[in-house]
């Protein structure tokens, strides 16, 4: 789960990382109060969960209140990225002499903690990595050895920085660590990391990502999940127990795996357009797919529905089940396909007959795709 | 001949109490797996189809000799009944359950390397070597004995292959998931080393995703080591970018990871690379793979 900047840097500055004076606005009138507070130029900066905001013009400076309320009305009744603005943070705007790079992520490959540095912060830091690999540091955290700051100094010597600039970050640098540890985030960043005149660190955005599959046992206060998905269906999804992704298309598609459903979507994506990527997990029950059906029927204009599931953990006769109860009781006329093999597959292959559900009995998914394409009349 | 799993593999399993985990051992016996018993704190004593249950892995490799073990156990309990497993002497691990913090799987990883144990997952479908046995969820049905062998980080793909195959008269070495976390237990050249020495397999198909770099490091073992065809198919293409389809090892973030990125390097590696899963039976054709 992604936290908002705002949320994100509330963590930061209890676990002791400098970070700027700041409200969070969710209206004009109550940006202009913190502006008020903190006094002018302040920048403004839409609350959206998706990267490469300031280029997409989330980030604005004000000077004056009349700057202010015109640059806080446009960014709340504006999307960044498709993601529409519903709080702006109000923060000081400091003096920058230079403006830093630091992260901390997982090294999938490796299976260890990585602190990542640059030289080179702000909102080009990609373009950076690409180009000037020698302006970025990195260090491994051996997981049985753990971190200590030492590691962070002789991370930072690569940098050919002053000794002043190595001591301040090496302390944000360890309360980082600590903040990710605690939080178990997959990343945990900080761009840019601004270096003051008087050569002080302050920390002018944030970003926290804490791991799922740990959010049950992070004994600290954590924002609510569902809450901030913003579209409904994948709200929806959230609140069931599915991962569902909207799409533009018009052909749903349900699968009992992710890579599967993947595969689906490429294939259908040959020669149609996927309305939706919902994938069940281990999970299927009668119910489950009662109300996958139910989510996927919410979209408007929906031409016909793929069903790929493989009875390996999963019992698909039960899944079947919940599909044939929806057709019946809504009485659906779109085209449906599945396929469904493994484990009691006959079985499940005459529970979805029974529902008016065109089974296909091959293993290539593309067979599938086919039949669907021919079902709903070619393009 | 198969990798991993072979004549002498005798599992347990951990968690067999549970409803999937017993389930699943119904399932792994009838096709023919040892399994010779299984662990469940609390719950020693009973038995489940017919199999002894043990309080420790201890004591179950000290009265059944086991050496290889598959999880069915809740996640939060994953870490500690997995270093409890490879202090018991177990080789072979095979982690199902999805939702394992990152933390406790670099933890977990670490531990195994330095044990010198090869654990899979999580969140894998786990091992089969076609009409001998298997360790894990995957279903039977869709898999036959023969000299291809399959490495997945999707268990539902790894299904799809080795049914395409299955259907075409290609059978399976042996068919392994890696995982799909974003951290897994093994990386993906570990595992095609295991097959470029076994001598039952003739050809090998990589199934992988978009996001993170397991295929494109592999590449470079593939180019340097592989003298066996390699095929290659990659899922995702249509994926929105920074969206994360299902679990957390499929997110397209920024150029790293993608698709496209992922073809180049396998190519240049010299693998073939598949479009749809549906072209591995002209692969497996054309090498004239059994």
């Amino acid at each position: 789960m992604r936290l908002h900047e705002y949320e994100a840097l509330d963590i930061f500055e209890q676990n002791g990382i400098p970070v700027p004076r700041r409200g969070v606005a969710g209206s004009m009138h109550e940006a202009l109060h913190v502006a008020g507070e903190i006094g002018y130029p302040v920048m403004l900066k839409a609350q959206v969960l998706v990267g490469g905001r300031g280029l997409a013009g989330g980030i604005k400076t004000a000077s004056t209140p009349d700057e202010l309320k015109e640059m806080a009305e446009a960014l709340l009744n504006s999307d960044i990225k498709g993601l529409p603005v519903h709080k702006i943070l109000v923060c000081e705007k400091v003096e920058v002499a230079k403006e830093l790079y630091l992260g901390i992520t997982v090294d999938g490959y490796s299976g260890k903690p990585v602190i990542v540095a640059s030289t080179e912060g702000g909102m080009l830091i990609e373009e950076t990595a690409r180009t000037s690999p020698e302006k970025i540091a990195a260090i491994h955290i051996d997981p049985s050895f753990g971190y200590y700051p030492y590691l962070s100094r002789s991370l930072l010597k690569m940098l050919g920085l002053k000794q002043q600039l190595i001591t301040a970050w090496t302390d944000v640098i360890s309360q980082l660590y600590a903040v990710a540890l605690r939080y178990e985030s997959l990343i945990t960043e900080i761009n840019p990391l601004v270096v003051l005149p008087n050569g002080g660190l302050i920390a002018v955005d944030a970003v926290l990502e804490v791991d799922d599959s740990a959010l049950s046992r992070i004994r600290f206060p954590l924002p609510d999940r569902v809450d901030r998905i913003e579209n409904p269906l994948e709200r929806r999804g959230r609140e069931i127990g599915v991962t569902y992704v909207d799409l533009d298309g018009d052909i749903g598609l349900i699968s009992s795996g992710a890579g599967l459903g993947m595969a689906s979507m490429d294939i259908i994506g040959e020669k149609m357009k996927p309305s939706n990527f919902l994938e069940t997990g281990g999970g299927i029950t009668a119910d489950l797919l009662y109300r996958c059906m139910e989510l996927l029927m919410m979209k408007p204009g929906l031409r016909a529905i793929f069903i790929n599931v493989y009875g390996g953990i999963n019992p698909i006769h039960e899944g079947a089940k919940g599909v044939v109860r929806y057709i019946q009781e809504h009485n659906v006329k779109i085209p449906i396909v599945a396929k469904a093999l493994g484990n009691r597959q006959e079985e499940t292959w005459e529970i979805f007959r029974s529902g008016g559900v065109h089974v296909v009995t091959e293993v290539a998914t593309e067979r599938a795709i086919d039949k669907l394409y021919e079902l709903v009349g070619g393009n | 001949m198969s990798i991993l799993m072979n004549d002498s593999t005798r599992v347990i399993v951990q968690g067999i109490t549970g409803r999937i985990g017993s389930a699943q051992t119904h399932w792994m016996l009838e096709y023919g797996t040892k399994v010779v018993g299984g662990v469940t704190p609390g719950k020693g004593g009973s038995a489940v189809e017919g199999l002894p249950v043990f309080d420790s892995v201890e004591e179950a490799v000290r009265e059944t000799g086991a050496n290889a073990s598959v999880f069915f156990v809740p996640a939060a309990f994953v870490l500690d009944a997995f270093l409890e497993t490879i202090d018991a002497g177990i080789k072979l691990i095979v982690i199902v359950p999805e939702y394992i913090p990152v933390k406790d799987v670099i933890r977990m990883r670490d531990y195994a390397i330095e044990k010198g144990v090869f654990a899979l997952g999580p969140t894998t479908p786990g091992i089969l070597v076609p009409g001998k046995g298997k360790m894990g969820i995957m279903p039977a049905s869709l898999f036959a004995p023969g000299r291809v062998g399959i490495i997945s980080r999707s268990g539902t793909l790894s299904y799809e292959f080795a049914g395409i195959l299955s259907e075409g008269h290609v059978g399976q070495s042996t068919v392994v998931g890696m995982g799909a976390d974003p951290v897994v237990l093994r990386n993906l050249a570990d595992i095609l080393e295991l097959f470029q020495e076994d001598e039952g397999t003739d050809g090998v198909i990589v199934v992988g995703e978009v996001g993170g770099e397991q295929e494109e490091k592999a590449a470079g073992f593939i180019s340097r080591r592989m003298t066996k065809p390699v095929a290659a198919y990659i899922a995702g293409r249509h994926s929105p970018q920074g969206k994360r389809m299902g679990h957390a090892g499929a997110i397209v973030r920024g150029s790293s990871g993608t698709v496209d990125g992922k073809h180049e390097a396998l190519r240049a590696a010299g693998a073939e690379v598949l479009e749809s899963p549906i072209h591995v039976a002209q692969w497996a054709k054309k090498h004239d793979l059994k």
